[in-house]
């Protein structure tokens, strides 16, 4: 599907009758959400001790728990910021371990490549983490079929990595990116990653079939997401997720709210997260899209809002000063 | 032991590796399961793929013709009534795409029924297909093989199918020309082809180790080899830059099918089997790299 049919496609599913009669309601009540700004200028700072803190203040139960971390390995470039950076991981493994966690596995189930190496069982990764933690890669695997909540895909399961069913926690860390077909990618669109390539295919062609937005709403409705962490330290701007150009923001965005924290993040990128499709629809399942329902704690937003480049067909999406 | 006098390396290497075969062969042997198959990593289920890997490993390892029974048998039961075969026993409709190499290794090993009825299938599954789009580089009129019936076409499922069809005498059938019709289009014009655009948006897309050495080697003999010409040599100049087990192994089965020098590739995908750790022991890769370390052109149609 080209991108101006998909486009197409999806002002139509804007109608909620094209979700094969199937909606989600009225948008979630107003509860407040937080999200949290730590400002992060470059990788290079040890940041364990802070995420500990701040996942602690949010109530993350920790303690004896089987977590499992889901950056985004999409795809490897050398020169390009596509995936969460190896720090970012090692941060959130360490402050996990710290707050007592029984296991902290890293898994991803790379979009693009089907090798390991370039995703988290890359010596660059592995490197830098504590033994404790064990890089798993979600491609090769057992799977658990798990009935699909959402229904818009029609698909009647999801085949889930294993480990993704079996932990207790699962923390999202994705990367701030602009995206070619949806507009913005990160907690929610992430979650493509705990499917297998085995089942899937690289890329997950299925998915893109049965309509992108589709899948993430059936996603997000399917999976638990408990955490989020979103990796803006250098973002990616205009042909994201895979061609686009780095963009510093210099910050994470944390919360117990992966709808809070992917709004918050398309706000500090200039987007309005009400004009994205998708994050709209989740807003009626999922807490924290309306600005008035987030309870930023940390750093002020307005250090770190700007300005994303995008393509031409997504500057409709944009929107603010919010900050 | 497999070593191919014809292959060109110099005595070290060969030496090395007759003497170092014997425990990487054991060592993946020791992943396999009670039932008979192996998964691709330690504690998981047996699955297709590094069974079916395995078996042709072992066969062209030199391993007694015993062992590579149980992983066999593992596989014939897997295969569905419609030829097709699947994941694992509990995903049986699932992953049909592993259809193509279980073909391959099932033709390898003679057993003709089972290799026909899989090629049944294999012929039977087509990709979707799109109209031509001019502002695209590639053909979407033109059908491969998807990873999921009912699903577009990718290099990798289509390169699979290629030489299973090719291997089995089928190189002429339509749907094995189309294929390579297909995997050609899809060559990035700079060389080497990704998991199946070669742009995107207008801009050429990096090309992986992994699916440029498998799509070389379907290709292998097919039309016109200067087609390959720039392919062959991004793989060839780059082989010292290639790190994974994957992506060696591929380096070593394309660069030794063509007959050009694999020889730093060889060294190093023998370092890296010698030192990979369990977690990131993956059954079928290191299986790959018994193949391609064997030398013997097993996957070359």
């Amino acid at each position: 599907m080209k991108r101006r049919e998909f486009l197409k496609n999806t002002v139509v599913l804007a109608n909620a009758a094209a979700f094969g009669g199937r909606t989600y309601g009225a948008q979630q009540a107003s509860v407040p959400c937080t999200v949290t700004l730590l400002p992060m200028p470059d990788y290079g700072r040890d940041m364990e001790k802070e995420i500990a803190a701040i996942m602690a203040g949010d109530g993350l139960a920790l303690k004896g728990k089987k977590v499992l971390l889901k950056p985004n390995f999409v795809e490897s470039h050398p020169e390009r910021p596509i995936n969460t950076n190896p720090s970012v991981i090692a941060g959130v493994a360490h402050a996990c371990l710290r707050l007592g966690a029984a296991q902290v596995i890293v898994g991803e189930a790379s979009g693009h490549r089907r090798d390991p190496w370039f995703s988290v069982l890359n010596p660059s990764l592995r490197s830098i983490l504590d033994k404790k933690v064990r890089c798993v890669d979600l491609n090769h695997g057992d799977a658990v079929a798990v009935p699909n909540k959402g229904g818009l895909t029609g698909l009647p399961h999801f085949y889930l990595a294993k480990p993704v069913a079996e932990a207790d926690v699962l923390i999202s860390l994705p990367k701030m990116k602009t995206h070619h077909w949806v507009g913005v990618t990160m907690c929610l669109k992430n979650l493509f990653g705990v499917l297998p390539g085995i089942y899937y295919g690289w890329p997950k062609n299925l998915l893109h079939y049965r309509g992108i937005e589709r899948s993430i709403l059936d996603l997000a409705r399917t999976v638990k997401v408990h955490y989020s962490i979103i990796d803006g330290v250098v973002g990616m701007e205009g042909d994201g997720p895979i061609m686009g150009k780095a963009k510093p923001v210099g910050a994470l965005v944390l919360s117990p709210f992966p709808l809070a924290a992917d709004s918050t993040a398309a706000r500090l990128m200039g987007f309005d997260p009400q004009k994205i499709f998708y994050l709209v629809q989740a807003g009626r399942f999922l807490q924290g899209l309306r600005q008035q329902d987030v309870v930023i704690r940390g750093e002020r937003p307005g250090r770190f809002a700007t300005r994303f480049d995008c393509l031409e067909e997504f500057k409709g999406m944009r929107g603010g000063p919010f900050f | 032991m497999a070593s191919d006098s014809n292959l060109g390396y110099n005595d070290d290497v060969m030496e090395r590796f007759a003497s170092e075969t014997a425990a990487l062969v054991e060592r993946l042997r020791s992943f396999s399961l009670l039932d008979g198959g192996l998964p691709y990593y330690r504690d998981n289920a047996s699955a297709a793929e590094p069974t079916l890997l395995a078996a042709l490993a072992l066969s062209v390892s030199g391993a007694p013709a015993e062992r590579a029974k149980p992983l066999l048998a593992w596989a014939q039961k897997l295969q569905n009534p419609d030829g097709s075969v699947g994941v694992d026993p509990g995903h049986r409709d699932q992953g049909v795409w592993l259809t193509a190499l279980a073909a391959i290794v099932l033709h390898h090993f003679g057993l003709a029924e089972n290799a026909k009825r899989a090629l049944d299938f294999l012929i039977s599954m087509r990709s979707v297909t799109g109209p031509k789009d001019p502002r695209l580089r590639q053909d979407d009129t033109l059908t491969g093989w998807p990873w999921v019936p009912g699903t577009f076409g990718w290099v990798e499922p289509t390169a699979w199918s290629l030489i299973a069809l090719r291997l089995s005498g089928l190189g002429g059938h339509p749907r094995a020309e189309e294929g390579a019709r297909f995997l050609w289009d899809r060559q990035i014009p700079s060389g080497g082809w990704n998991y199946g655009n070669p742009a995107l948006d207008g801009k050429e897309l990096l090309p992986f180790w992994d699916t440029t050495g498998l799509t070389l080697v379907a290709l292998h003999g097919h039309g016109d080899p200067k087609r390959v010409g720039a392919s062959l040599e991004l793989m060839e100049k780059n082989q010292g830059k290639i790190e994974s087990l994957s992506g060696l192994s591929w380096a070593v089965l394309c660069l030794q099918g063509y007959g050009r020098d694999a020889g730093r590739s060889r060294v190093r995908l023998l370092d890296v089997m010698g030192s990979l750790r369990d977690e990131e022991f993956h059954a079928g890769n290191f299986a790959l790299g018994l193949i391609a370390l064997s030398g013997k052109k097993v996957l070359i149609p």
